[in-house]
């Protein structure tokens, strides 16, 4: 699982069938120091994300096969949406 | 999922039963940067992904990695770990 900002949407008429019906957003992995990822991902959201929001998704499609069928080939999901991230101050006591 | 270009197809002679009569793309993932610019421009590193939906080479598509790649073939097991699941219409990214 990874921390993601959602950057923009993706609207795709040709598809797996599974995947009809499912909001697919941009996001991009952030490091812990707060970059972000070079190249982007596609997720699934069923939370409702909004642009420029923090997300946290999994890579295991296990939800994704359990709402869509075994056959979905979607991966990455939104499981939630992040209000509080809780980190030190670099150089501070761990 | 990440995106990527369509830079052609290839064929396999002779290739293992699971990839008889598969459509098989050349695929460069899209930086975030290509993305904004819109500019047709990949950026990653070029991968093969198993083609069903038919993408035209320039076209843009989402890919799925990994073991979730092979799903649309259960519950046949396949080595297959890239998979093309969307051709995008339209990415809206904000600046």
């Amino acid at each position: 699982m990874f921390l993601a900002r959602i950057e923009g949407t993706v609207v795709a008429t040709a598809k797996h069938p599974t995947l009809d019906g499912c909001r697919f957003l941009v996001a991009r992995r952030l490091e812990a120091d707060g970059t972000a990822a070079v190249e982007p991902n596609v997720v699934v959201d069923w939370m409702g994300a909004a642009y420029g929001e923090t997300v946290m998704v999994s890579t295991d499609g296990d939800i994704a096969r359990e709402k869509l069928g075994n056959n979905t080939p979607a991966r990455m999901v939104v499981v939630g949406l992040v209000d509080a991230v809780q980190q030190p101050a670099a150089g501070s006591a761990a | 999922m990440r995106l990527g270009m369509v830079r052609g197809h290839l064929t396999l002679t002779p290739a293992v039963a699971s990839f008889h009569g598969r459509t098989l793309a050349i695929v460069e993932p899209v930086t975030m940067e290509n993305l904004r610019a819109g500019n047709g421009q990949g950026g990653g590193k070029a991968l093969i992904a198993v083609d069903e939906l038919g993408a035209a080479t320039g076209q843009m598509v989402a890919f799925t990695e990994g073991r979730e790649a092979s799903n649309p073939f259960w519950p046949t097991p396949v080595p297959v770990d890239a998979y093309l699941a969307l051709i995008v219409d339209t990415a809206d990214v904000r600046p």
